[in-house]
């Protein structure tokens, strides 16, 4: 008996001792006045660092993006790289890897919404705010390579003196379509919820920020009637919402998928993108968390290490359906006898930049796989930072391969051909990273970043409950 | 008719069940539903303060927008080829299955705009009920809006005064959007 | 007028016996369609525009080796990969010629066709092109020049296929078979080239097409094509 009790004692997992609930944020609640303060304070606290790099990435967008593209439209698509036959490169890799980050906003903040996760609420609006400002930098790229973007509005189905409407069986009108929606249904679903959190900036602030708030907030005042139109209409969006991600990213990837181009016209196409968004969502997430804790007042509280924790869960089970969708896809088509597809896909691991190829498979299988397993790995903020970065770096070569690479070698050999980026892509590529950070920077500072209503309802459905001798977390459904 | 004087009880956060309590309160009293209304930092339900259900149009005014997008679509897939035919490959004028991808994208933009057209349009559209706002709402605070005949005004204030309420009379109405 | 007959379906046969490899065709089609010099170095790139280009491979093993030759234009495909995906219509298909058509002044550059098209048969202006003096003097009025960010390509120098139906069709006769003629077809001194109806199948072009040699580029795709090659085994005629 006693030996037993031993026994017992010894398979107790020392962790389960060690955890205390109260390292989450829903069981560490605060009173709303000073998570007010907190958020507010985040928000007009700007150092000299902020503006020395809100100036340079300013400066960024003008000449990487602006300059460089203002050159090409006067001179000509010429000083890019491309060439027959790889007439789409860097501009369209970049733009899928935009719109790829894109797809995080609306899986934290609408799947998780929907699944009720609840280690996603400090969150949502940073990922929110990564899916609009992704999408107004992807969806430059479309603008950027045309060859004649002054022309760009005969993309628009509109009555014009030419009595031409676009053609609605050309997958880049789908595009437009669907950046068009997905553009303006996540920016009002960022929006919806912000609202509560204007009201709250316009009680605590003067001069031109109160002038702003008070507009945005719409003279919310938390009546019961607001309160239920509203979360009526976050309901209709997250539900609505996720159908559309799925839309665009499939749209994407049937840019591709319909054509005729050996190694593209395969029919896993869709989700494979879809995966890869998501993954390269996710991971930017995190990155962005990490500089955000680190960066703004306060924001310790809110971005906890259990956030990157579950974070990083979600990175390896995305990592693994990547790597499935990838396997798959390469499998069959290598089974599948077709010469030319066999040819691309021998020459994407051994021709001339199968560096790419292989960094894709380290960063976005390797990496993930081998560290992310790890609970230590998984807690410590700057380790899952590096991660996230490699694992975009990943995506940002999986992207690559697709296009460029698998553009050069087609069914006639004697027009396989080399594409070299040339400074004006790498400028303009850079010059979107420039124009994300700016507006991301800029935005930090001028909306509440942490929905700050959405963690007191989430702090006051939270509480430890005293089970015999244990405090367990328990949960209570408020919402209906 | 002048407007009727509004007061406004304040409750603390943690003071839901007091809120939830004043509220049966001033219905014994006699102040109706429609002479309420309460005001809050977070989404309380109406079935925790006893309190009739609200209702919104937006879920209508969201499908209609979704069946106006859906026109339009059709519009696009099926009329404008029509309007000036030009061949491409073998495909038909009006192929189904691409015009399901513009359907699908055109509806979900209509009932997605429309949905956020029906919140702005019911938010700035007049209300019913007792006005007026305090910054304490935005703290946490359940604010209780009322307004009731003067003669009760003493035993409205003690009956809420003793579950902890601060009360502030004669609210003035804010003008809080321009 | 009141004609309703079928519309007259255009091909080329290309006998690879007969072709020396001269380039004769890219010239004269450079010259018909005002197709502009890019420079040494763009062409070194992979920038040159032809809307025919010559495939040459090397046969054998050396010392006894042979050059082979295969004039690649656009195909025309009847099933062109190229049309549905442009946006804005800049690729459509001609019902009157039976061909696939590039509408310069609706495209927007998005260069999709050029992705899709197995052939690689379609070029795109990377820059505006200054055509050196003199020669901005022997611009075709019947071509349309290209500005910087639209694609083009051949196109069975049409503008001579409407001229000659035009011709005909003003004294009043049928058009004879030969008498329309891309500038490659009239160039080529061996004879290599065939241009006609292949519609009607007592034309030169059809009869020719049928032959033992006979194959089409990437058949297998379904495209389509409306260009025939005769296969080349150093019968030389054969």
């Amino acid at each position: 008996m006693a030996a037993e009790t031993n026994l017992l004692q010894a398979v107790k997992p020392a962790e389960h001792a060690e955890e205390d609930p109260r390292e989450h944020l829903m069981f560490d609640p605060r009173p709303r006045e000073e998570m007010n303060r907190m958020v507010m304070e985040a928000m007009t606290t700007t150092t000299r660092r902020y503006w020395i790099w809100l100036i340079a990435l300013g400066l960024g967008v003008a000449v990487l993006l602006f300059g460089a593209w203002g050159n090409m439209i006067l001179t000509g698509i010429g000083v890019a790289g491309v060439r027959r036959p790889i007439f789409w490169g860097v501009f369209i890799v970049t733009f899928v890897f935009w719109i790829g980050i894109s797809h995080a906003g609306t899986f934290v903040s609408a799947i998780l919404r929907v699944f009720k996760a609840e280690f996603r609420r400090p969150f949502t609006r940073a990922a929110e705010l990564m899916t609009t400002f992704g999408l107004a930098a992807g969806a430059l790229y479309p603008l950027i390579h045309l060859g004649r973007v002054w022309v760009f509005y005969w993309m628009i189905p509109y009555p014009n003196a030419r009595w031409l409407w676009p053609n609605f069986r050309s997958p880049l009108v789908w595009d437009f379509l669907a950046i068009t929606t997905y553009l303006l249904s996540s920016t009002i679903y960022l929006y919806l919820p912000l609202v509560p959190d204007l009201a709250m900036a316009r009680d605590r602030t003067k001069g031109w920020r109160h002038t702003i708030y008070k507009l945005l907030a719409l003279g919310w005042r938390g009546t019961e009637a607001e309160w239920y139109r509203l979360r009526k209409a976050i309901n209709i969006f997250a539900f609505a919402i996720i159908p559309v991600m799925f839309s665009v990213h499939t749209i994407v990837s049937w840019d591709f998928a319909v054509g005729m181009v050996a190694g593209w016209h395969s029919t896993i196409f869709g989700p494979y993108f879809i995966v890869g968004a998501i993954l390269s969502g996710v991971a930017a997430v995190v990155t962005i968390l990490f500089v955000l804790r680190n960066t703004m007042k306060h924001f310790d509280y809110f971005i906890r290490v259990e956030h990157f924790d579950a974070l990083g869960k979600l990175l390896l089970v995305f990592s693994m359906a990547w790597a499935y969708f990838f396997f798959n896809e390469y499998l069959l088509s290598w089974y599948g006898g077709d010469a030319a597809v066999k040819q691309v896909l021998t020459l994407h691991a051994t021709g001339p930049a199968a560096w790419v190829w292989y960094t894709m498979l380290i960063c976005n299988v390797a990496i993930p796989w081998l560290t992310l397993w790890n609970k230590t790995i998984r807690r410590t903020p700057w380790a899952m930072f590096i991660i996230t970065l490699l694992i975009n770096v990943g995506m940002y070569a999986e992207r690559y391969t697709i296009i460029p690479l698998t553009l050069g070698h087609q069914r006639s050999p004697f027009d396989w051909g080399v594409y070299n980026p040339q400074w004006t892509e790498i400028s303009i590529a850079l010059g979107t990273l420039c124009l994300f950070m700016f507006l991301y920077l800029a935005a930090s500072r001028l909306i509440p970043l942490v929905p700050v209503w959405e963690v007191q309802e989430g702090q006051m459905a939270h509480t430890l409950r005293k089970v015999g001798k244990a405090e367990v977390p328990s949960v209570t459904e408020l919402e209906e | 008719m002048a407007a009727k004087v509004v007061h406004l009880a304040l409750f603390k956060e943690e003071q839901i069940d007091h809120a939830a309590e004043a509220i049966s309160r001033l219905h014994e009293l006699g102040i109706s539903d429609r002479d309420i209304s309460v005001i809050s930092g977070i989404p309380y339900s109406e079935r925790i303060l006893g309190r009739p259900m609200s209702w919104t149009n937006i879920g209508r005014i969201g499908l209609a927008g979704a069946v106006l997008g859906f026109l339009v679509a059709t519009f696009l897939n099926f009329g404008t080829p029509l309007l000036y035919p030009i061949r491409v490959a073998a495909m038909g004028l009006t192929p189904i299955p691409t015009s399901i991808v513009v359907t699908f994208e055109l509806t979900m933009l209509g009932l997605l705009i429309s949905t956020f057209i029906g919140v702005f349009v019911e938010t700035i559209s007049p209300s019913f009920g007792p006005k007026g706002y305090h910054p304490k709402i935005s703290d946490g605070h359940i604010g209780i809006l009322f307004s009731g005949p003067a003669q009760l005004d003493e035993k409205i204030h003690t009956a809420l005064s003793e579950l902890g309420a601060e009360v502030v009379h004669e609210v003035e109405e804010e003008k809080l959007w321009p | 007028m009141a004609e309703q007959k079928a519309p007259q379906k255009w091909g080329l046969v290309v006998d690879l016996d007969r072709c020396t490899g001269c380039n004769a065709c890219i010239a004269a089609c450079s010259m018909e369609n005002n197709i502009p010099f890019v420079g040494e170095d763009e062409v070194a790139y992979g920038r040159g525009l032809y809307w025919l280009y010559n495939k040459r491979e090397w046969r054998g093993e050396y010392p006894e080796i042979k050059p082979a030759f295969e004039p690649v234009m656009c195909q025309q495909c009847g099933n062109a990969p190229c049309e549905p995906v442009c946006p804005v219509f800049a690729s459509v298909h001609s019902e009157e010629e039976q061909i696939n058509l590039a509408v310069y002044n609706r495209c927007v550059g998005t260069r999709y066709c050029a992705n899709n098209c197995p052939y690689h048969a379609r070029q795109f202006n990377y820059f505006d092109y200054e055509l050196p003096e003199p020669m901005n003097s022997y611009l075709n009025p019947d071509v349309t020049v290209r500005r910087r960010g639209v694609m083009e390509k051949c196109t069975f120098c049409v503008q001579r296929i409407v001229r000659g139906r035009q011709k005909a069709a003003a004294e009043g006769r049928e058009v004879e078979d030969g008498e329309i003629q891309p500038a490659c077809v009239q160039a080529c001194p061996a004879g290599a080239l065939v241009f006609g109806d292949v519609s009607n199948p007592e034309s030169k072009a059809s009869q020719m097409a049928r032959n033992q040699r006979r194959y089409q580029l990437l058949e297998e795709l379904g495209t389509l094509p409306r260009v025939t090659y005769l296969k080349g085994g150093g019968r030389y005629g054969g």
